[in-house]
């Protein structure tokens, strides 16, 4: 789903700059959120959880169910998982997650820029694409001259907490051969 | 956390039942001044242990602890409700240039309420270097002697007999097959069941942190609890402290909300662990207080760095005491520091621990998670602060207030950091490993020792490449006889403001060079003893 102020910013920017760049960069919109099973989102706009239901997947690969059905439902879980997550932790902490996901929302059009040097996927679609911004964001320099330590930290922030979701979540367990707390 | 309670017999809970004073600021609904012989400021290891002595005396004393009041029913043995709930800044907190991942607890009890319980009494070559070096008076081997037995005796502190897990015992395998040495852990339990869930608060009572012993021991006395409030700032009038002022949290915990409360008090003890107390400090922005700036200064972590191994055999990690085996071997053979030293030992293996401490996604990171049960640790920590490199952290506040810390890792603690990972592999691989893989970005998995030495000699030594962690946050308030070289002397009190102790980790002068709980305990019970005599009196 389109937001409303990404569709604000393409129409007033479409008419030159896609012309320009439509041969290097495909579809940039910002996939739809999947439903959030009941919960009341706090800090997770509709776009932060179209980015992570493509992001998830692509982190934790194989260790997701491989029924479509399941993947679908844990990935809705993960991203409740993600707004508690983050809710709990200090403001300012918060503060440089909403950063981050402005980074990744942006539209590509808007904010040219940013995404040349970020990388952001431009086809949130492609699984292929997002493990390669994931790794370029993985191994990008700590101590670059342009982004600083941003996209290494962003990268380090963005897997840990979808880590943290998934392998908190009993589904998982499984997978990870874990049978779970001692029963008292 | 979830309404769901254990079945277990709880007698922390019936005791605030049953009446022992306690304030859930959350709660509040208007401000609150209160007068006391003495406010401490924390309820970890120094606060707690404290807070019994000085109430036993017959002292009025409150106790504020920012973190909530849980007690073994609420603990259920899973990671990301313990982590957000007890875990200071969620268990997310980092140095400034994000390189050290930083665990603290933030509840009633402290980092004993969530730690390993693993006890060592201060090592003799440390206690010599701050008597030789750092101008620390009464820390001699033999002066601190009787404080390691009492609290010994006071938390159960004994040699662990039980077999140890996989995880250690192939700690103590692989020594065994080098040839090097390693030893038994003691442990603060009684009636422990061997759960392995140290980390996530101890659902049967059974580890003995403050939680189930100094704190119920002062209430006992008479004491006052007050969880889930902030210090924030110290009043001064004439070089004295004449009031504390602190800040209920909100019911989620993450912030304060508007809600004051005033402690006036005959003398302040700060105990909110390193980092928190040099917060506190810093935020009074006082001269009296802060007078040669060296407050926050000389924090130190034992920077700890990972390897991970597959071995034939299940490990299953997450089961067992966590921590019952070590090995000094690079401690005891660098004790002259021309190497960095350090101590190997075991974290626990919970699943979202060991996903969220390996880098990387995709494919790989879930291959590992695919053999977690196979997953054998060993972390190093190092011993920093015995070098004239080696000079720790220093803690600043954020726009809000709040404390970090900048710690920039010195070449000489590098150094030190890639040997650990060569020779946790070479453990490993002694040990039968499969495979060996060093946490560090730029690394794969090996499957041979040559391999591994190979790999790491061309690992390159950096911050947020090697991946580093702290569970041992120590300093920024150091101790010692001159008054321009340090903050409190060496009985805990600040050298300048009369009415104010500092009893807790901060006021190490260099990193202990072994978990430090014990030495909190020995040294705070030594310090509050001599308070509560001269406030008596
Ligand atoms: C996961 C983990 C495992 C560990 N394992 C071991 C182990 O096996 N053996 C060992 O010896 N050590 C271990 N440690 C370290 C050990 O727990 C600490 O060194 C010790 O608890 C520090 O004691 P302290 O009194 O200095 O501070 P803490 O125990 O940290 O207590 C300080 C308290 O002050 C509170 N506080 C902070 N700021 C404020 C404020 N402004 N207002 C009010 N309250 C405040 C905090 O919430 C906290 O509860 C471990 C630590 C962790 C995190
Ligand atoms: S290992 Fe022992 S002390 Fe640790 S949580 Fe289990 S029962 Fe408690």
């Amino acid at each position: 789903m389109l937001t409303r102020r990404n569709l604000f910013k393409q129409s007033a920017f479409s008419a030159i700059t896609m012309l320009a760049l439509e041969s290097c960069y495909s579809s940039p919109e910002i996939p739809p959120a999947p439903d959030g099973l009941g919960h009341d989102f706090e800090f997770l706009t509709l776009a932060d959880r179209g980015i992570l239901s493509k992001l998830a997947p692509v982190i934790l690969a194989e260790g997701l169910p491989t029924s479509e059905e399941q993947k679908a439902l844990v990935i809705k879980e993960i991203i409740v998982g993600w707004d508690i997550a983050v809710n709990g932790l200090p403001l300012l902490t918060q503060a440089e997650i909403r950063k981050l996901f402005s980074v990744l929302d942006s539209n590509f059009i808007l904010s040219l820029t940013p995404r040349l040097l970020t990388g952001v996927p431009a086809a949130w679609d492609d699984s292929k694409e997002i493990d390669e911004f994931l790794n370029n964001w993985r191994f990008s320099d700590p101590k670059s001259l342009i982004t600083g330590n941003e996209l290494r930290v962003g990268y380090m922030g963005m897997v840990e907490i979808t880590m943290a979701c998934w392998y908190a979540n009993p589904r998982s367990w499984d997978f990870c051969g874990y049978t779970g707390p001692p029963v008292l | 956390m979830s309404k769901k309670q254990n079945k277990i017999h709880d007698f922390v809970a019936e005791g605030f039942e049953q009446g022992w004073k306690h304030l859930d600021s959350s709660q509040l609904t208007s401000e609150k001044t209160l007068e006391t012989d003495v406010v401490v400021i924390g309820s970890g290891a120094g606060g707690g242990n404290a807070a019994e002595i000085l109430a036993k005396e017959g002292l009025s004393v409150i106790v504020i602890e920012e973190g909530p009041l849980h007690t073994a029913k609420d603990f259920h043995m899973k990671e990301d409700e313990a982590y957000s709930e007890l875990y200071q800044e969620s268990a997310a907190r980092q140095t400034k240039d994000r390189g050290i991942k930083i665990f603290q607890g933030r509840m009633v009890g402290g980092g004993t309420g969530i730690n390993w319980t693993a006890s060592f009494r201060t090592p003799p070559t440390t206690l010599n270097y701050w008597t030789k070096e750092m101008d620390v008076k009464g820390f001699s081997v033999d002066e601190m002697q009787p404080w390691f037995e009492w609290a010994e005796k006071r938390y159960k502190i004994q040699e662990w007999t039980d077999s140890p897990n996989a995880n250690n015992s192939t700690l103590e395998k692989g020594c065994e097959k080098l040839g090097i040495s390693w030893g038994k852990i003691s442990r603060n339990v009684s009636g422990c069941l061997n759960l392995g869930y140290c980390g996530t608060g101890c659902p049967v009572n059974a580890k003995q942190s403050t939680l189930v012993t100094s704190i119920p021991g002062a209430l006992k006395a008479g004491a006052m609890l007050i969880s889930k409030a902030r210090a924030e700032t110290f009043d001064l009038r004439k070089g004295n402290i004449v009031q504390l002022k602190c800040r209920a949290m909100n019911a989620r915990g993450n912030s304060p909300s508007d809600q004051l409360i005033k402690i006036k008090a005959r003398h302040y003890v700060l105990a909110s662990g390193a980092i928190g107390s040099p917060a506190i400090l810093l935020r009074s922005e006082s001269k009296s207080l802060n007078p040669h700036g060296l407050v926050g200064t000389r924090t130190f972590l034992h920077p700890v760095n990972i390897s991970g191994a597959i071995m034939p055999f299940p490990v299953n990690g997450e089961y067992g005491a966590p921590q019952t085996s070590y090995s000094d071997h690079y401690v005891d053979t660098r004790i002259d520091n021309k190497k960095p030293g350090f101590k190997l030992e075991c974290p626990p293996l919970q699943p979202m621990l060991v996903a969220t401490t390996l880098d990387g996604h995709g494919k790989t990171h879930a291959e590992i998670m695919k053999q977690r049960p196979f997953l054998q640790v060993l972390i190093a920590l190092q011993r920093d602060g015995f070098h004239p490199e080696s000079t720790g952290g220093k803690v600043y506040l954020k726009s809000d207030g709040t404390p970090g810390l900048d710690y920039p890792v010195s070449n000489y603690v590098w150094k030190g950091i890639r040997d650990a990972f060569l020779a946790m592999a070479e453990i490993q691989f002694a040990a039968g490993a499969k495979a060996v893989a060093p946490v560090h970005r730029d690394a794969g998995i090996y499957s041979s020792p040559r391999e591994v030495k190979h790999a790491i000699a061309g690992l390159p030594m950096e911050i947020l490449k090697a991946r580093l962690f702290s569970a041992h946050v120590m300093g920024g308030c150091p101790m010692g006889e001159d008054p321009v070289k340090s903050v409190v002397n060496s009985n805990g009190r600040h050298h300048e403001v009369e009415n104010l102790s500092v009893f807790d980790g901060s006021i190490f002068p260099t990193s202990i060079g072994a978990n430090p709980m014990e030495t909190i305990f020995a040294s705070t019970a030594k310090f509050a003893g001599d308070l509560a005599r001269e406030m008596i009196n």
